[in-house]
């Protein structure tokens, strides 16, 4: 199971243009931090692809093994961990967010779509 | 988990800090913010700076006594 679990959390980090590892949804946010991380992302139209680690202890852990990073909320884009609350807030008044964000993902990849990814599902194929 | 302890764990993993500080935010020993500028972290991204901040506080974040790390970083340049 744990080995599934990681190589589901990998290919989500891998796969999704942008990764939110968040407590709760984006539609039931259940934590401030997690809420920080998703509002940068929204300021610069990012599509988010969310990621609930609350229904199993088992995600954030083998989440924290895949990324050598503690804490939630954790953000990838185009695979590479960008950091937690603090630095996409940081980024995001800077303007660092969004010019990475085109530069990864082209003007036309900033669609703000929002889908939410269950690791726990087999992988649609 | 004091602030205190927290800072001294910091100092000695980051002697050349030129500003450290750490606040406990809620009183209640878990939740805590990190203030930290080293000459170690000019030029290196965010992303890094807050990994060394995480990897010094490791033993912390294993046994549960941090639920919570708000971090500010930056060099000294």
């Amino acid at each position: 199971m744990s080995d599934a679990l990681r190589d589901r959390i990998k290919d989500v980090i891998d796969n999704e243009p942008v990764a939110l590892f968040m407590k709760g949804t984006p539609q039931m946010v259940m934590c401030g931090n997690s809420a920080r991380a998703l509002e940068a992302l929204r300021s610069v139209g990012a599509p988010v692809s969310a990621v609930n680690i609350l229904p199993d202890p088992d995600i954030r852990q083998e989440l924290s093994a895949v990324s050598g990073w503690p804490t939630i909320p954790q953000v990838f884009v185009r695979g590479e961990l960008v950091g937690g609350a603090d630095i996409c807030e940081e980024l995001l008044a800077s303007g660092e967010l969004g010019a990475t964000l085109r530069t990864k993902l082209g003007d036309e990849g900033l669609t703000g779509e929002e889908r939410v990814v269950d690791v726990l599902a087999p992988a649609a194929s | 988990m004091s602030a205190e302890s927290l800072e001294t764990t910091l100092r000695e993993a980051f002697p050349d800090a030129t500003e450290l500080a750490v606040v406990d935010r809620t009183g209640g020993g878990d939740h805590f913010q990190v203030i930290l500028a080293t000459p170690r972290f000019d030029g290196v991204p965010l992303v890094e700076q807050h990994r060394a901040v995480n990897d010094a506080l490791a033993d912390y974040f294993n046994d549960g006594t941090i639920h919570e790390l708000r971090i500010r970083t930056k060099g000294t340049r």
